[in-house]
C-alpha cells in the first residue's frame, strides 16, 4: 500500500515537473508560437493597417481641423469562433482618438446607447433631488459624423496534407451625411498549419 | 551640537551618493535604422525614405517607407518607434512586430504612418523572428 503511495506521488511530482510554468507575454516582445485561431496579433497587426491607413488618407481629417465623431455600427462576425469584435474595434478607437482625429461616441448604437448613463444623466432634469446646474441640458449630445462598419470572414482549405486558413478583415468607414464609404479597408491573415490543428 | 553636525554630514554624504537623473533634454544620436546582424545575412535595407504628408487640416505626419532585398528566403520582423521634437515616445497603435517574408531575389517596400503629428522622428528596427 506504502509503496503504491509512493509511486503514485511520485508520479505526480515527475508529471508537475514536466508542466509549462505559467507566464506573462510582454506583447511588444512576443516570439510565441502562431495559433490557427485569431490571436491578439492578428487584431493588432489588422487595426494598425487599419488605422495607418485611414490617417494617410485624410478620410478622418475634418477640413475645419475640428475632431470628426465616430459611431462604431456593426462588425459582423463571420467565422467558426466565437470572437468579441470590440477587440478589434476598440484598438482602432483608441488610437484614432490619440490621434486627435477622432473621437467616439457612446450615446448612440445599434442596440441602443453603448453607455446608458448618456440617457439615464438626462433622467435626473426635473428631479428636485438633484442641483439642476450640473443636470445635462437638452441638445447637448452629439451626433455622429462617421459610422465604423465591417466583417470578419473565415475560409478554411485544405493544402496537401496542411489546412490552411484563411481571414479577412473588412472595415469600411461611412460618411453618415452622405452614406457613402469614404475609406474601406481590408487586411487579409493567411495561417497555414498541421492539418489536426483546430481553428474554431 | 555634536550629533547635529554627524547627522547634517551624514545627510551631505548620502545625497552625495544618490545618482542624479537625466535631465538633459539634448537628444541622443539615436540611429534611424537598426538591423540585427541575423537579417543583414540574407537581406539588405537598399532605401530609407522619411517625409512628411500634408493632410487637408494643413496638418502632417511623418512617413516612413523602406525597401528590403532578399539574396535568400528570407523571414523579418519590422517595428517603428515614434519619437516627439523632444524624444519621447509617441504611441502607436500596437506594440509587436509586423512579420514579413521575401522570397529569393524580391524586393518588398514597406510603409509607416506615424499615429500622431506629433511624431518627428522614429527608429526603425528589423529583426529576424525566432
Amino acid at each position: 500500500m506504502l509503496i503504491r503511495a509512493l509511486a503514485i506521488s511520485a508520479g505526480i511530482a515527475v508529471l508537475a515537473g514536466c508542466a509549462a510554468p505559467t507566464r506573462y507575454i510582454d506583447p511588444a516582445a512576443d516570439d510565441g508560437p502562431v495559433a490557427m485561431t485569431m490571436d491578439y496579433r492578428d487584431f493588432e497587426k489588422a487595426a494598425t493597417d487599419a488605422v495607418e491607413d485611414m490617417l494617410s488618407s485624410g478620410a478622418v481629417n475634418n477640413p475645419d481641423g475640428s475632431r470628426y465623431i465616430m459611431v462604431v455600427s456593426r462588425i459582423t462576425n463571420d467565422t467558426m469562433q466565437r470572437i468579441d469584435t470590440d477587440q478589434l474595434t476598440k484598438k482602432i478607437r483608441v488610437s484614432l482618438l490619440r490621434s486627435g482625429k477622432v473621437v467616439t461616441t457612446t450615446a448612440v448604437g445599434l442596440n441602443g446607447a453603448e453607455d446608458e448613463m448618456n440617457m439615464k444623466a438626462r433622467e435626473l432634469r426635473d428631479s428636485e433631488e438633484f442641483d439642476q446646474s450640473g443636470v445635462q441640458r437638452k441638445g447637448t449630445l452629439q451626433a455622429p459624423d462617421l459610422s465604423l462598419s465591417g466583417k470578419i470572414l473565415q475560409r478554411n482549405h485544405k493544402v496537401g496534407k496542411e489546412q490552411q486558413v484563411e481571414y479577412y478583415i473588412q472595415l469600411s468607414l461611412t460618411e453618415l451625411a452622405s452614406g457613402l464609404a469614404i475609406w474601406e479597408g481590408e487586411t487579409p491573415i493567411i495561417k497555414r498549419g498541421s492539418d489536426k490543428s483546430v481553428s474554431w | 551640537m555634536k550629533s547635529l553636525f554627524l547627522a547634517s554630514m551624514l545627510v551631505l554624504g548620502l545625497a552625495g551618493c544618490a545618482t542624479q537623473p537625466e535631465t538633459n533634454s539634448t537628444m541622443i544620436d539615436r540611429q534611424e535604422l537598426r538591423v540585427d546582424p541575423e537579417v543583414v545575412y540574407t537581406a539588405d535595407v537598399t532605401e530609407l525614405f522619411k517625409s512628411r504628408l500634408t493632410l487637408p487640416d494643413g496638418g502632417s505626419l511623418l512617413q516612413v517607407q523602406f525597401a528590403v532585398e532578399a539574396r535568400s528566403h528570407t523571414e523579418l520582423g519590422w517595428k517603428v518607434t515614434w519619437f516627439d521634437d523632444v524624444g519621447m515616445v509617441v504611441k502607436g497603435v500596437g506594440e509587436s512586430y509586423r512579420q514579413a517574408t521575401l522570397l529569393t531575389g524580391q524586393t518588398r517596400y514597406f510603409k509607416a504612418t506615424a499615429p500622431h503629428a506629433r511624431a518627428t522622428s522614429f527608429q526603425l528596427h528589423l529583426r529576424e523572428p525566432k
